[in-house]
């Protein structure tokens, strides 16, 4: 709670006249000179006490030099300490923002690693492909092909450093969409369009699965009939935008954002600043459309991201 | 164990090749016990179970319309009821504590012939009262997803930008700021309005998550940087990456006391 503390700001205020914005001018030349001289060092006020006597000497103002003199040193003696002490923490604490952002990153990495592959999923595709060697051998086979190519790309231990491409992220997808329909079978039907020249563009690991996972468990799967889920990807204007839309049951604007949607914003924000973006967006027709904006880098040294 | 007992079950799993996987394996445990009906979802679980009253009732957890155990609520007083499902950790112990019948997937071997045994022995007799532990288990499970246990407040703010309503997370707003007949929804990258007014968020917000600092102004908490006193002596919140200052009327000034 101590980002809440207020800061110190008192004896400013007599200098309110009846200007507010040039009392807050006069306010804030007066505040830099008096954190300059709380931070400046003894040594240099004394040169600088020197130099400026004999400039106003010059000037034939030598008394005006003493007074101005005198009252900085004084101001120095009294309230520079403390002053020096606030800066001093303010500027730890400015650290510690940043220090805390770069924790942040660790945590946001940390947790996607953990929050991949879900025990509920993992099981029933276990459970489907012993169904499916006693009655359907060639489709388990698929099936049992799929899930190693999803857990080779979702474990961490198995994370290859060169994943951070569109068409390593979508493979993934695939290979994890084509599980779901071996087990929803007609109620889930699947479009992908990424045109090929874009596919070598650098995406960050696991985002477009989460939005995919959340549009299947909070869209299709509560939905009876199920739906469809559509995939596109475009570049404008040197902005990269991928689309995940469903036409499932929607959102409930009561439930929590879920760890998959804080994660793929948080990474987003710590990456590209204000240059990405995640947007979601309940259309007129229903279902969900979420889609993550980010500078397009077609890179073949693809993998520096997270 | 009685194999020759006859007895009539109904299978309720979305996917179709769990239902069939139980089913031949029933055939093996259990060969003088009828599967009447199949069920893909709760909602025509319920309805077939009423169609054709069997004995039993194997319910998958996760389905969709109703969840096995909301489904199993209206059930229960009717059929034995036995849970399946592939995992659910919550559940298993709900099930383990409330002495509720259950199979994992895939189900087979000797757990389903002692699962077998158990509902032979409990044929023609009227079905345990499990509406307590049922209760408990939807409060649990609701929770365990981390939303029955507190009030549900409003999380995303629905706003319409151009044609489309956009929803944002209430993680994503800075503040809401009365705007005339509007409230102005200010996030680090946008700005929109919406038609909701400030008292009305209010109400719906999650108290913990946005203070009211001034009677124009709901801010997030979590997005408050410092809080400092202008030349004129008012308190001033500035937010996370963003430049414009919010005043705190005095009636709030209380919220920001050294602490």
């Amino acid at each position: 709670m101590n980002k809440m503390n207020e800061t110190e700001g008192g004896g400013a205020s007599h200098q309110a006249g009846s200007w507010p914005e040039v009392a807050a001018a006069i306010g804030k030349v007066w505040w830099s000179f008096f954190d300059w001289l709380a931070q400046v060092e003894w040594k240099r006020l004394a040169v600088i006490c020197v130099l400026l006597m004999i400039f106003l000497s010059i000037l034939r103002a030598s008394h005006l030099a003493i007074c101005l003199i005198l009252l900085s040193l004084g101001l120095k003696v009294l309230a520079g300490g403390k002053r020096k002490a606030e800066l001093e923490a303010r500027a730890a604490s400015s650290h510690l923002d940043q220090e805390s952002l770069e924790r942040r990153l660790v945590e946001a990495q940390m947790a996607v690693l953990q929050a991949q592959v879900e025990p509920h999923f993992l099981f029933n595709t276990l459970a489907l492909i012993g169904q499916l060697i006693e009655t359907d051998p060639p489709q388990a086979a698929r099936v049992h092909e799929h899930l190693i190519d999803y857990l080779r790309a979702t474990l961490p231990q198995m994370k290859a450093r060169a994943s951070g491409t569109l068409a390593r992220q979508i493979t993934l997808s695939r290979a994890y969409l084509a599980i779901m329909q071996a087990r929803m079978k007609a109620r889930l039907a699947v479009s992908i369009d990424v045109p090929a020249e874009i596919e070598s563009a650098s995406f960050p690991t696991m985002m477009l699965q989460i939005l995919i996972e959340n549009a299947i468990k909070h869209g299709l799967e509560p939905k009876i009939e199920g739906g469809r889920i559509d995939i596109r990807a475009s570049v404008e204007r040197n902005v990269l935008q991928l689309e995940v839309i469903d036409d499932g049951v929607g959102f409930n604007p009561r439930s929590g954002e879920g760890v998959g949607l804080t994660n793929v914003r948080e990474r987003l924000h710590i990456l590209y600043g204000t240059r990405a973006q995640l947007v979601i967006e309940a259309p007129a027709e229903g279902g969900t459309r979420a889609l993550i904006r980010l500078p397009y880098t077609p890179d073949i040294f693809a993998g520096g991201a997270v | 164990m009685n194999p020759g007992l006859h007895a009539t079950a109904l299978i309720a799993d979305d996917e179709d090749a769990m239902r069939a996987q139980l089913r031949s394996r029933l055939r093996e445990a259990w060969p003088a016990l009828e599967i009447v009906a199949e069920a893909a979802n709760g909602v025509e679980a319920i309805a077939l179970a009423g169609q054709h009253q069997p004995d039993i009732v194997f319910l998958d957890i996760r389905m969709p319309g109703l969840s096995g155990i909301e489904a199993a609520r209206m059930l229960f007083n009717r059929c034995h009821l036995v849970f399946v499902t592939a995992y659910d950790q919550y559940a298993i112990e709900a099930f383990e504590q409330g002495a509720l019948d259950y199979l994992l997937k895939p189900a087979g071997g000797e757990r389903l012939k002692t699962t077998c045994a158990r509902l032979q022995t409990m044929i023609g007799k009227k079905p345990a009262n499990i509406e307590h532990q049922l209760s408990a288990l939807l409060a649990g499970h609701g929770g365990a997803a981390g939303t029955a246990a507190k009030p549900e407040y409003l999380r995303w703010i629905q706003a319409v930008v151009g044609t489309s309503l956009r929803m944002i997370s209430t993680r994503e707003v800075l503040f809401f700021r009365a705007d005339e007949k509007y409230t102005r929804v200010q996030t680090q990258q946008s700005e929109v309005l919406i038609r909701k007014t400030l008292k009305e968020l209010a109400d719906e917000l999650d108290p913990d998550e946005f203070w009211r600092i001034h009677r124009s102004t709901l801010v997030r908490v979590d997005a408050i940087q410092e809080v400092t006193r202008d030349l004129r002596g008012r308190q001033m919140v500035k937010v996370r990456g963003f430049d414009e200052e919010l005043e705190v009327s005095r009636g709030n000034a209380h919220l920001f006391q050294q602490m």
